[in-house]
């Protein structure tokens, strides 16, 4: 029945019995070790202990990690850390409830409720500490102290906190800290950090939560009945968060938000050679350092219920019709399909007549005759109605999605909005009725159903300027260690080519040139002295004018110098009116700032060095107007 | 099929050991679960699901244990399989997916696997008695029969279960005895290979052995739940707290009180007395076991009875060891103490096998 097979090395026999006893004293000395450490921990340490045990006299307390600096391209500190100082209530050793409720919420100025609610998170064990109000003033820590022989359970730990020492920079890219929420601790997305802990909610600040944070240290501390540390039972150090490297210029950066602050809108500055955001900007902002200490709920409440959207990231969260800055698009697509040549010419008598209604033109009484560069430059509406229609919406499409409008850029920043670019299979699922000609007029200078970000209008115009270029834009140059050292290095990411003839892409940069310094062209206002500056105007239509008193967004997207471009600009100012009054002025700041335009000593927002180093235009501005 | 002699053989004082651990780890259950929440408590699950052990052991009883030499590797297959389809079936509990969810329970393959590997490495040994000692092309295969579902097991991740798998099986290697030459090559490549193992390991469980060797480095996670284990088991004292005044566990420092800690509560509340008492208890289980291998009639039913004891063996010094903090964290229930159903079934079954091999230790079988 059992089948035997011999096996070799079998010189050496097995003596069974002794197997046996060698096996049964190696198990005893192995259980008697047991026995031995439970002795030594239940009867020879046993009071020690017992006398932890009792009221569990074991503390632990959190070292925090100092958080990372953010720094702009140059090495500039945009964010760093100061000390901040927090109460904690460890539950074990209060004595008197009511009366320390009574107690903190005088001399922190706290709602009683306000108290309750946050002793009511309790951690899974009592003697950890609970968070009761965060970043106290050198007041209340001073009440604090004088009267913390009275208050038996409270504590006060020091704790690095966000600092902005040059205001708000770029607050909607770089974020702000927040407490961490339930939701949050219940994801497990953050396994080191408990109620209390401050993490990034928005921005770098939370894409970057791992890198920036840090690890946690803690103590664990042996104390007396009254919460007095008696002994160290163990320490761990925390380690400082690494350091990022933006892609952002501070210069840039301020001028832009100088520029448009006090109108909503958004500002976006790329290096159209690598993709890198240099420089970011929504209005209206929010200050990131009212964060840091506790926000009140009313002050929250005001903020986010703000009808201008504090903390909405036009400049990749607003969707708007992109109006004329649309038109390169149009003309690309009209040259590359042959349904047009350069010379092409189209007669504008102010409007188009199309099935029974009249397109306009911005200009009431026309432009006469228009080829392909006084399209451009003169932003002619009806020279792109019938190239429009020549192409139809289909291939307009197609022409707009290989500028990546209608898609995400892919920038790392959470909540980015994708646009719309409409085809006609999108209208009929949409709206289960076919696509009507008429539609493809308003399409094809920027208007109807299209949408776009200012980030892919950027993006769109640093292609244009590169030489037909899709890059991904980032904001994280490189990332460092707290002492210094380069962890990781982040590259240019080349998305696409696109799929153009470089002599049609130089046709239409010339004419963009046009814009800006030809006689007659709508972005006079952007121009400069020494530099070729490319742009095109835009005004986007805003459906049911004059609800908020409002006017038609203005745009402006420009490039300069027209031979290798160093920068690309999008800017949006929302109910501008006309984009060459309202929104190029502010592109030719940050190229004046950019190209040290400025005359020496003077602001970068100083109006004075605006009319003194701008020619000024052949026509006054209000006349030239976008569309 | 039941003979008189098998009742006159049967091993009544193993039974009643069996009995009395289970009884003190229901005792003790249900002072662990003072604190929990609503629902069946957890020692009344316990009663449950040993009353549905002892009946399996029960039907094990009744057939001969040479029925298993052809089962033995259809079993392997099948825990085999099972331990892949935890990966696409499987509940995930605290980041690992070791259960099956079976209707009302889930069960864990793993525990399956350690019964199917000792019944397949004792076939295969059994098929190889051989005289002397074994070298490596004697070890190959039931090395390989060891490593799949180790592997497998370590990949849910469930460190502790698939180191026991490896222990177990090298248990039984050494004892049947090992060319010294073999021995030596292999402790070697041990040595060597060991750096490598790391880089396998989870970052969760890279931390519990670095924690291990330095618990003061992390006193707020795992090091915490060492040092609040120990603290428990310390302030016993010799005669304990007494029963459900425990205050390391009532009051609830303690993590996992009801698996893998449920000795800590137990060495509070009862002192070195109670200590001393279940860790006798666990000696003469073990020593049963070798006595049931020595005086089985043959090769599989020693071999069985040796990876039985060494599974009793191993479980219990890893999990007081790891209560007492002379062995990392790596999540072994003490079997009968802890709660949990697959284990208690499991080591049921063992018991069943070992009482199985010595009541028939007599029978020349037909």
């Amino acid at each position: 029945m059992r089948t035997r097979i011999p096996l070799l090395e079998k010189k050496e026999p097995v003596d069974l019995q002794r197997q046996f006893l060698v096996t049964t004293v190696i198990i005893l000395a192995i259980f008697f070790g047991l026995a031995g450490r439970l002795w030594f921990m239940q009867i020879t340490k046993g009071a020690f202990f017992k006398k932890l045990s009792e009221n569990n006299r074991v503390r632990v307390f959190d070292i925090p990690p100092s958080r990372g600096i953010i720094f702009d391209r140059q090495g500039i500190m945009l964010v760093n850390s100061r000390p901040s100082f927090n109460l904690y209530v460890i539950p074990d050793d209060v004595q008197d409830w009511g009366r320390l409720k009574e107690q903190l919420s005088r001399l922190l100025d706290l709602d009683p409720e306000q108290i309750e609610e946050r002793l009511a998170q309790k951690r899974a064990s009592p003697i950890y500490p609970i968070p009761i109000k965060l970043d106290i003033t050198q007041d209340e820590l001073g009440l604090i102290e004088t009267y913390n022989y009275m208050m038996p359970g409270v504590y006060i730990e020091v704790s690095p906190q966000r600092n902005y020492p040059l205001g708000p920079v770029a607050p909607h890219v770089i974020g702000y800290l927040g407490e961490i929420t339930p939701k949050q601790i219940k994801s497990g997305r953050y396994p080191e950090n408990r109620m209390g802990d401050l993490i990034g909610q928005w921005g770098l600040e939370k894409e970057w939560q791992t890198e920036l944070g840090g690890k946690k240290g803690g103590r664990f501390l042996e104390v007396d009945a009254r919460g007095r540390e008696i002994q160290v039972l163990g320490i761990r150090d925390s380690a400082a968060g690494n350091n990022l490297v933006t892609t952002l210029d501070w210069d840039l950066q301020r001028t832009a938000q100088e520029a448009i602050q006090g109108r909503p809108g958004a500002i976006v500055v790329l290096n159209p050679e690598t993709g890198e955001v240099l420089a970011m900007t929504s209005s209206p902002a929010f200050d990131p350092s009212s964060f840091t200490r506790k926000i009140t709920a009313k002050a929250w409440q005001a903020l986010i219920s703000d009808p201008l959207k504090p903390f909405q990231n036009r400049a990749i969260q607003g969707q708007y019709p992109p109006g004329s800055t649309y038109k390169m698009v149009t003309a690309l697509a009209g040259l590359e399909e042959k349904v047009i040549t350069p010379e092409t010419t189209f007669y504008c008598n102010g409007s188009f007549p199309f099935g029974n209604r009249r397109f306009g033109c911005w200009s009431k009484g026309g432009h006469g005759a228009v080829s392909l560069h006084k399209a451009i430059v003169q932003s002619c509406d009806v020279y792109f109605y019938n190239v429009g229609l020549r192409l139809g919406v289909d291939r307009l499409a197609r022409y707009a999605t290989y500028f990546g409008l209608g898609n995400l850029t892919g920038i790392s920043l959470t909540s980015e909005k994708s646009g719309l670019i409409p085809t006609s299979i999108w209208k009929f699922k949409r709206f289960k009725t076919p696509w009507h000609p008429g539609e493809t007029l308003s399409l094809a200078i920027g208007q109807g159903y299209n949408l776009t970000t200012p980030l892919q209008m950027a993006v769109y115009t640093a292609a244009l300027a590169n030489g037909g270029k899709i890059y991904r834009p980032f904001l994280v140059k490189k990332m460092i260690s707290p002492q210094g050292q380069g962890l990781k290095e982040f590259s240019p990411h080349q998305i696409t080519s696109l799929p153009i003839k470089q002599e049609n892409l130089q046709l239409i940069k010339k004419a963009m040139a046009g814009v800006v310094n030809e006689a007659g062209g709508t972005g006079g206002a952007a121009r400069l002295w020494s530099i070729v500056a490319a742009g095109k105007t835009g005004t986007a239509q805003v459906v049911g004018l004059g609800k908020r008193g409002g006017r038609d967004h203005a745009w402006f997207v420009a490039f300069a110098p027209l031979e290798a471009p160093k920068l690309a600009v999008a800017v949006i100012v929302e109910h501008g009116g006309h984009g060459g009054a309202a929104a190029a002025p502010i592109a030719r700041k940050i190229f004046q700032t950019f190209f040290h335009l400025l005359p020496k000593g003077a602001g970068t927002t100083s109006a004075t060095s605006e009319s003194t180093v701008q020619p000024p235009p052949e026509f006054p501005t209000e006349e030239v107007s976008g569309d | 099929m039941i003979d008189r002699r098998f009742i006159q053989n049967f091993n009544w004082s193993l039974l009643l050991l069996v009995i009395l651990l289970i009884t003190v780890g229901v005792i003790n259950l249900y002072s662990a679960s003072q604190t929990a929440g609503g629902g069946t408590p957890v020692y009344m699950k316990q009663i449950y699901i040993a009353a549905t052990g002892f009946l399996i052991l029960l039907v094990i009883l009744f057939f001969d244990y040479h029925l298993l030499l052809s089962l033995a590797y259809p079993l392997f297959w099948i825990s085999i399989i099972l331990l892949i389809s935890v990966f696409f079936l499987g509940r995930t509990v605290s980041g690992s997916q070791r259960w099956l969810p079976l209707g009302l329970f889930s069960f864990q393959p793993s525990e399956l696997a350690k019964i199917a590997l000792i019944l397949s490495l004792a076939k295969y040994f059994s098929n190889n008695e051989g005289q002397g000692r074994y070298g490596f092309r004697d070890l190959y295969f039931p090395l390989g029969m060891a490593l799949l579902p180790a592997l497998l097991i370590m990949k849910q991740p469930d460190l502790g279960t698939a180191l026991l798998l490896l222990l177990i099986s090298i248990s039984i290697f050494l004892f049947l005895g090992v060319a010294w030459r073999t021995l030596f090559i292999s402790l070697g490549a041990l040595v060597v290979s060991l750096p490598l193992f790391w880089f396998f390991l989870k970052d969760y469980q890279k931390k519990r052995v670095l924690i291990f060797l330095q618990p003061e480095s992390d006193p707020l996670g795992a090091g915490y739940h060492i040092l609040q284990s120990k603290i428990a088991v310390g302030s016993g004292g010799i005669w304990g707290k007494g029963f459900l005044k425990g205050t390391q566990g009532q009051l609830r420092f303690l993590p996992e009180k009801h698996t893998d800690f449920a000795f800590s509560i137990l060495a509070e509340e009862w002192g070195f007395i109670g200590t001393f008492l279940v860790l006798t208890l666990f000696l003469l289980l073990v020593l049963w076991a070798m006595n049931v291998a020595r005086q089985a009639k043959d090769r599989f039913g020693q071999v069985v009875a040796l990876g039985v004891g060494a599974a009793f063996f191993w479980q219990s010094v890893i999990n007081i060891g790891m209560v007492v903090g002379l062995v990392p964290v790596v999540g072994v229930p003490l079997p009968f103490i802890s709660y949990g159903g697959s284990s208690i079934i499991i080591s049921l079954i063992g018991i069943g096998l070992l009482l199985n091999i010595h009541m028939r230790r007599f029978v020349i079988q037909s």
